[in-house]
């Protein structure tokens, strides 16, 4: 019940206008902290939400297939550059962003994640480094403005964090091949 | 086993929810970024011309109607800047020099509108339209004095200008087609000059054989 509190608090911080409004104001920090700290929030209210309806998850989500998509879809939406330009401009999208990244991605992300075998994890983020280093690539090398209320420079900026997060999983990914856990205990 | 069919049912839901979700926010897999977006959005509804006040580069004064029975050629720009209007008014040019001379002025104007009425004066106009060889006349160059007539007109065509720290602005550019009755008729990419110069020819030849 805690931590399921802490996340509702989380989500209420992000959704409050002022802190909504200047998270937004920067591209990068919308796409990077402010889209993730929602998902945070929605995986930390998951736990209340698996306890209230531990049955539908239990047949609905049995081998976590159709969580880990949906959570997918959801991301991936998000990362059109069209999305992140009309959650600024229409309130629907934006009402749609807050309620779909904690509710849809992060609640199935957490009730799915552990029920995943580990060829799947790793297809998960293997995957993701690569459309990471894709998007990186296009943010920082594309010849256009992708979302016209953003400057181009906040673009490039973007796009490097796309790129240092990939590098980031890529060195999780290293660690988790090349190196065993029970040989240092 | 019944299980397992639920996750099924589940997952072919999530999917269809997926493509449905990607349908609906990009226009049925065609508009990516809100700039093609915008420009369908922009054909579709074909908003009229505002009422504005136009200063040209001769400092005279008139509203849209001033090209009643034409067709107006726009682009949207301001003077100090240094990367994308050159390039935008040198394509404007070479439209513009790919059009029959008999046309331009009786049949259609060019308008390079300015959006920074500050400093684009109808002198810093008059000298920038030399550069691109424009007469003033078939091709005007003018700024919106008024500035809540100028927000109206850049909200209308959906010209989106942000201002940055160093006098500059960042804005999405393309052409822009207003038709004999102050309608907007196309936007087209600037970057291809003979699509749109090939476009403005046949919408003007088909115009003349109507009459």
């Amino acid at each position: 019940m805690n931590q399921s509190f802490y996340g509702l608090l989380l989500w209420i911080f992000l959704v409050a206008p002022p802190v909504a409004n200047f998270m937004e104001s920067v591209m990068v920090i919308h796409m990077h902290m402010q889209m993730p700290m929602l998902v945070i929030a929605g995986m930390l209210m998951a736990r209340f939400f698996q306890k209230r309806f531990s049955g539908f998850f239990e047949i609905w989500n049995s081998n976590g297939v159709p969580g880990i998509t949906l959570f997918i879809v959801i991301m991936v939406y998000w990362m059109l550059p069209r999305t992140m330009d009309e959650a600024l401009t229409s309130h629907l999208v934006e009402g749609f962003k807050f309620i779909s990244l904690p509710f849809l991605a992060g609640i199935s992300l957490r009730d799915s994640w552990k029920k995943l075998n580990s060829f799947g994890k790793n297809s998960i983020i293997i995957s993701f480094t690569v459309l990471f280093l894709g998007l990186g690539w296009l943010y920082i090398w594309s010849p256009v403005q992708l979302c016209n209320n953003y400057l181009v420079f906040q673009q490039v900026t973007l796009g490097w964090g796309f790129l240092t997060t990939s590098i980031g999983m890529v060195v999780y990914l290293g660690y988790n091949f090349f190196i065993d856990p029970s040989a240092y205990e | 086993m019944i299980k397992n069919r639920y996750t099924k049912i589940s997952f072919f839901l999530v999917l269809i929810f997926g493509i449905g979700l990607f349908y609906i926010g990009t226009d049925g897999f065609t508009a990516f970024t809100a700039e093609t977006a915008r420009v369908q959005q922009l054909k579709d509804d074909k908003p009229k011309f505002p009422d504005v006040t136009l200063e040209d580069s001769m400092g005279r004064k008139y509203s849209i109607s001033e090209f009643e029975d034409k067709y107006v050629f726009i682009t949207f720009l301001y003077t100090s800047c240094t990367t994308v209007c050159p390039e935008l008014e040198y394509n404007m040019k070479q439209v513009y020099d790919k059009l029959p001379s008999t046309v331009k002025g009786e049949e259609i104007v060019f308008l390079s509108i300015s959006f920074d009425p500050e400093r684009d004066t109808p002198a810093v106009l008059n000298e920038y339209k030399d550069y691109f060889k424009s007469d003033g006349e078939t091709w005007r160059m003018a700024r919106i004095p008024n500035q809540a007539q100028l927000d109206s007109l850049l909200k209308a065509f959906g010209v989106i200008v942000i201002p940055d720290d160093n006098g500059t602005f960042a804005h999405n550019s393309a052409f822009y087609l207003v038709d004999k009755k102050g309608s907007l008729m196309d936007v087209m990419d600037y970057k291809k000059i003979d699509e749109a110069a090939q476009k403005v020819n046949n919408i003007l030849e088909r115009g003349e054989s109507k009459l």
